[in-house]
């Protein structure tokens, strides 16, 4: 049980294609535990990676449910391990920032609504359905698995609307 | 390390940056911050600018002149110490559109109101859409609450512009999500 430190780009891990985890041992569940720890501990996060804390495995873990956008439409407290996104539609667009890349927030389109796939803390496979924010959070979240940041995401300079359409 | 805010504006057509930064590139100039956008026809860059034996302008010598004989205006302006930070401001960030039929006057009522209250801009940017028979004038602001100022009482002030000058009005938090 620890609070971990977040590493920030650019540490080569958060560009790295994390490994599945293989087994859920002792090690998996220490695992589970920091990422929660260090995502209290940070106080206004709603989601971590493995990679942020060190650990180039495939495990998030996810909470919406005491943040202002997430607080009326979320599944808890969520350990994600091998998660995989099995469905996903229409497009949400939020200002985003992350604890690895301070400083910078942009713009980024996901999908509103995803179906994801994956192991709980006690090797149960589950699946649900999710929406809004925690669908952008858990997007975000599996993105660090694959090395991406929401850097590689941004969808527009501006927060405008009516810049796009030319005259 | 002294640093400088460069402008840059001209008739836009591609290659504009590529001419610019090779001449910072050239000087050994480091690029901090920048922003740079079409207006109109024009292209116009701000950049704040640093290298690491340059104190005054004319440290720059004319290195600028080829740029400005392709037409394009060039202004420098050395900062003052810290002038290259950003201030961290407390508050909410949030979004206000201001759209309605072209006519004069729509900016500075708007802004007057963020101003007199310490509602700080950091992002401010207006364009002129929709036929030219029917000009639609659009201005999206991004601004910082202080603490002392809800979105609720930001909205209600706006509300009430918005019966003032005939406009759509509308308020919002963007404050961005940590993830
Ligand atoms: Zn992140």
């Amino acid at each position: 049980m620890a609070v971990r430190k977040i590493l920030c780009y650019p540490d080569p891990l958060l560009k790295m294609v994390c490994e599945p985890v293989a087994e859920l041992n002792q090690a998996c569940d220490t695992l589970a535990q920091d990422l929660l720890d260090t995502m209290l501990a940070s106080g206004h996060s709603v989601g971590v990676a493995a990679p942020q804390i060190g650990v180039s495995q495939r495990m998030v873990v996810v909470d919406v449910s005491n943040s202002k956008l997430g607080r009326n439409n979320n599944h808890g407290q969520l350990v994600m391990i091998n998660p995989e996104i099995l469905e996903q539609s229409g497009q949400k667009s939020m200002r985003e920032g992350c604890m690895s890349v301070p400083d910078y927030t942009g713009n980024v389109v996901r999908a509103e609504e995803i179906l994801v796939q994956f192991l709980d803390r006690r090797g149960d496979q589950q699946a649900i359905r999710a929406t809004g924010f925690e669908a952008v959070a858990i997007q975000h979240e599996l993105d660090h698995l694959d090395g991406l940041l929401f850097l590689d995401r941004v969808s527009s300079l501006k927060t405008d609307l009516f810049r796009r359409k030319k005259r | 390390m002294n640093h400088f805010a460069l402008t840059i504006i001209g008739r836009d057509h591609p290659g504009i940056v590529a001419r610019v930064t090779k001449v910072l590139f050239d000087l050994g100039c480091n690029i901090a911050d920048s922003s740079c956008t079409i207006l109109g026809g024009q292209f116009a860059m701000i950049l704040i600018i640093s290298h690491p034996r340059f104190s005054t302008r004319e440290s720059f010598g004319t290195a600028f002149e080829p740029i400005e004989q392709d037409g394009l205006s060039v202004f420098l302006r050395t900062l003052q110490a810290g002038g290259e930070a950003a201030p961290q401001l407390p508050g909410e960030l949030c979004l206000i559109s201001v759209y309605g039929s072209d006519k004069p006057g729509i900016v500075y009522p708007v802004v007057k109101e963020l101003g007199d209250r310490q509602i700080n801009i950091t992002d401010l940017n207006t364009q002129l859409v929709g036929s030219p028979e029917r000009p639609v004038y659009v201005m999206m602001i991004e601004a910082i609450l202080p603490p002392g100022i809800p979105l609720e009482k930001l909205a209600e002030v706006m509300a009430q512009l918005k019966d003032r000058l005939q406009v759509d009005i509308s308020v919002r938090d963007i404050t961005p999500v940590e993830l």
